[in-house]
């Protein structure tokens, strides 16, 4: 089953188009690489996706239900079922780690007990090994442990699908690689469906069961990560290999 | 590019040195540029060279008359290889738009078009005007979307940073008004009613106007330097995606706590002030507190502290939305978080004063 569906979706920036008659599907219980060079689109076709950026044309579907980025109650109801890694983390600078990771639950549904908030927010702590951290401002927490602490506030409601936006970027190997560890016990462990955007090739070998290569404002290759790997076209054996030897990238 | 050794017309040579690099070659420029005739350089001791010296190549081949250069070792060339030759090359010509229309017709279209970039932004803060009405009355109405405790630590801020700065200029300037007041007031030997003049302006004028401009430079540049921020880091976006309107989460805890923290920091600025006037009033006249306050309240009524407060709670109601405006609607470079906070003062203190003024038509 898929969760997202879109069809010819161009999208921009004030009549500026940065991609064009974009058709893809994201299927369910799977993580999902949006891949491409530096400029391409990639995070602004994540802030589509989750609803930020009204796309210039095109239809996309959430779960079955076309998102209408006019209307409050659809943009609301596709809100409550993502949640969004940002490349920075963006936690909030004035609350500590246990704050942010709360702030979902308690802004949503005030009548939860504050004891079972704790509980929520410890567990959602644990599952990105931060428990220790609660207290902590994100000013007093390195890099590696802010995007943790984001992906925990991304989960305590237990969101359909998680959209990662970079999450390796500014990590050395050790931590980024533990963060693609926690994304793919996230897809095993609770079938979550992840879109992860990255340029980072260790990382996409790793978790992505399915890819969408972005290149000259249009989808260059949707498919499987074997297929990826067997493609001949020229710019994607360039980015794989590393190569200035295609003509067209 | 000359072959080795050919050195066409040049009547004279200069050999440069084994390191030419930048400061070399700013060195070597001036000399070029005070030549008088044809000049030859000769590139073959260069070893060390850098992004100048490459430019140095480009140039004197393509923008200095008269320039040649000779035996270029390959180790240059092949790194000039890439190496832009000029601006045109970085930065290729745009399509020129053909200007249409009378000289005239274009500076009326320009005017327009800037006349319509200010009339959207005005619509734009506006409606944020409106909706922030809104926001609070859904507050009022359900009590969610905003977090708890916020307000509290709103007015803590709001009102522990503003109460001491507020008291000492009002201290201040009551203390000026009552000197400047002093001389024309004794010519006309009225001095007696310093106590009116100096009740009557602050309670009525000039606190409100001071708390207003200090509140603008203080409050709301604090206020739109963190949302701005906040804009630029995508904690803004964060919000959005969590389902959290920023618009209500930001903004209502700022003007409840605006709303709080106002009436005690007009009754302490009304004090300051009138202690201002006092002192002075002491000092040259040797009026006794009790003498200056029984002299003071036959003038002011109890409807002039009203008014002023009136006035400072309407100020800083648009001074938080002024700086929450300019915060929410910032671009996403930390420059103009800098930017938007200078605006935010200056949008702020303007519209302090364009309100006062309006209050002046009602109350006058």
């Amino acid at each position: 089953m898929d969760i997202i569906r879109a069809d010819r979706l161009t999208i921009g920036y004030g009549g500026e188009v940065v991609l064009r008659d974009l058709s893809f599907a994201v299927p369910a219980g799977l993580i999902t690489v949006v891949l491409g060079i530096s400029g391409s689109g990639k995070s602004t076709l994540l802030k589509s996706l989750a609803g930020l950026l009204p796309p210039l044309g095109g239809r996309y579907e959430f779960s079955g239900a076309p998102v209408d980025y006019g209307s409050e109650r659809s943009l609301q109801s596709l809100y409550s079922r993502i949640g969004v890694l940002y490349q920075g983390g963006a936690l909030l600078n004035g609350l500590s780690l246990y704050e942010n990771v709360a702030l979902p639950v308690r802004m949503h549904y005030p009548e939860i007990p504050e004891n079972m908030v704790r509980d929520m927010v410890h567990a959602g702590l644990a599952q990105v090994e931060l428990a220790g951290s609660a207290d902590k401002y994100p000013a007093e927490l390195s890099g590696g442990m802010r995007k943790r602490g984001a992906l925990a506030r991304a989960l305590v409601l237990d969101p359909d699908i998680v959209f990662c936006d970079e999450p390796s970027s500014g990590l050395d190997p050790i931590t980024s690689s533990l963060l693609d560890d926690l994304l793919i016990r996230l897809k095993e462990t609770f079938g979550m469906t992840l879109v992860v955007v990255t340029h980072e090739l260790r990382s996409i070998e790793r978790v992505a069961d399915r890819v969408l290569v972005l290149n000259d404002g249009g989808l260059r290759f949707d498919g499987d990560a074997a297929a990826l790997a067997a493609s001949d076209d020229g710019f994607i054996r360039t980015f794989f290999l590393r190569k200035g030897d295609h003509d067209d990238a | 590019m000359s072959e080795a050794g050919a050195i066409p017309k040049a009547e004279r040579t200069i050999v440069l040195p084994k390191r030419l690099r930048a400061a070399e070659v700013a060195a070597l420029l001036g000399e070029i540029h005070g030549r008088q005739g044809g000049l030859a350089l000769d590139f073959r001791e260069v070893e060390e060279f850098d992004s100048a010296t490459l430019a140095l190549l480009g140039h004197a081949a393509q923008d200095l008359p008269g320039v040649t250069v000779v035996n270029v070792p390959e180790a240059l060339v092949r790194a000039g290889a890439g190496f832009a030759k000029s601006p045109s090359d970085l930065w290729p010509a745009r399509p020129a738009v053909p200007a249409t229309g009378t000289r005239a017709g274009r500076f009326v279209r320009a005017l327009a078009d800037r006349f319509l970039a200010r009339t959207r932004v005005a619509a734009s803060f506006l409606s944020m005007l409106a909706d922030e009405a809104y926001h609070v009355g859904v507050y009022l109405k359900t009590r969610k979307g905003v977090y708890p405790g916020e307000i509290g630590n709103q007015m803590f801020f709001m009102g522990y940073g503003s109460y001491p700065i507020v008291c000492v200029l009002l201290f201040l300037v009551g203390v000026t008004i009552s000197f400047a007041a002093s001389d024309p007031l004794q010519s006309f030997g009225a001095s007696t009613y310093i106590a009116d003049i100096i009740g009557y302006a602050m309670l009525r004028e000039l606190v409100p106007l001071m708390a207003g401009v200090i509140l603008a430079g203080k409050i709301g540049a604090a206020i739109t330097a963190e949302l701005a921020s906040m804009t630029v880091l995508e904690e803004v976006d964060a919000l959005k995606t969590m389902g959290v309107v920023p618009e209500r989460f930001l903004m209502v805890p700022r003007l409840a706590a605006i709303t709080a923290v106002v009436p005690l920091l007009v009754g302490l600025a009304d004090v300051c002030g009138i202690a201002g006037g006092m002192v002075v009033s002491g000092i040259k006249y040797g009026t006794m507190p009790k003498e200056f306050l029984d002299q003071m309240v036959n003038t002011v009524a109890w409807d002039d502290f009203a008014w002023g407060l009136v006035k400072t709670i309407v100020f800083g109601w648009t001074i938080v939305i002024s700086a929450g405006y300019k915060g929410l609607t910032v671009g996403r470079s930390a420059e103009e978080v800098g930017r938007a906070t200078t605006e935010s003062v200056v949008l702020s203190i303007t519209l302090v004063i364009v309100i006062d003024c309006l209050f002046a038509f009602v109350l006058y």
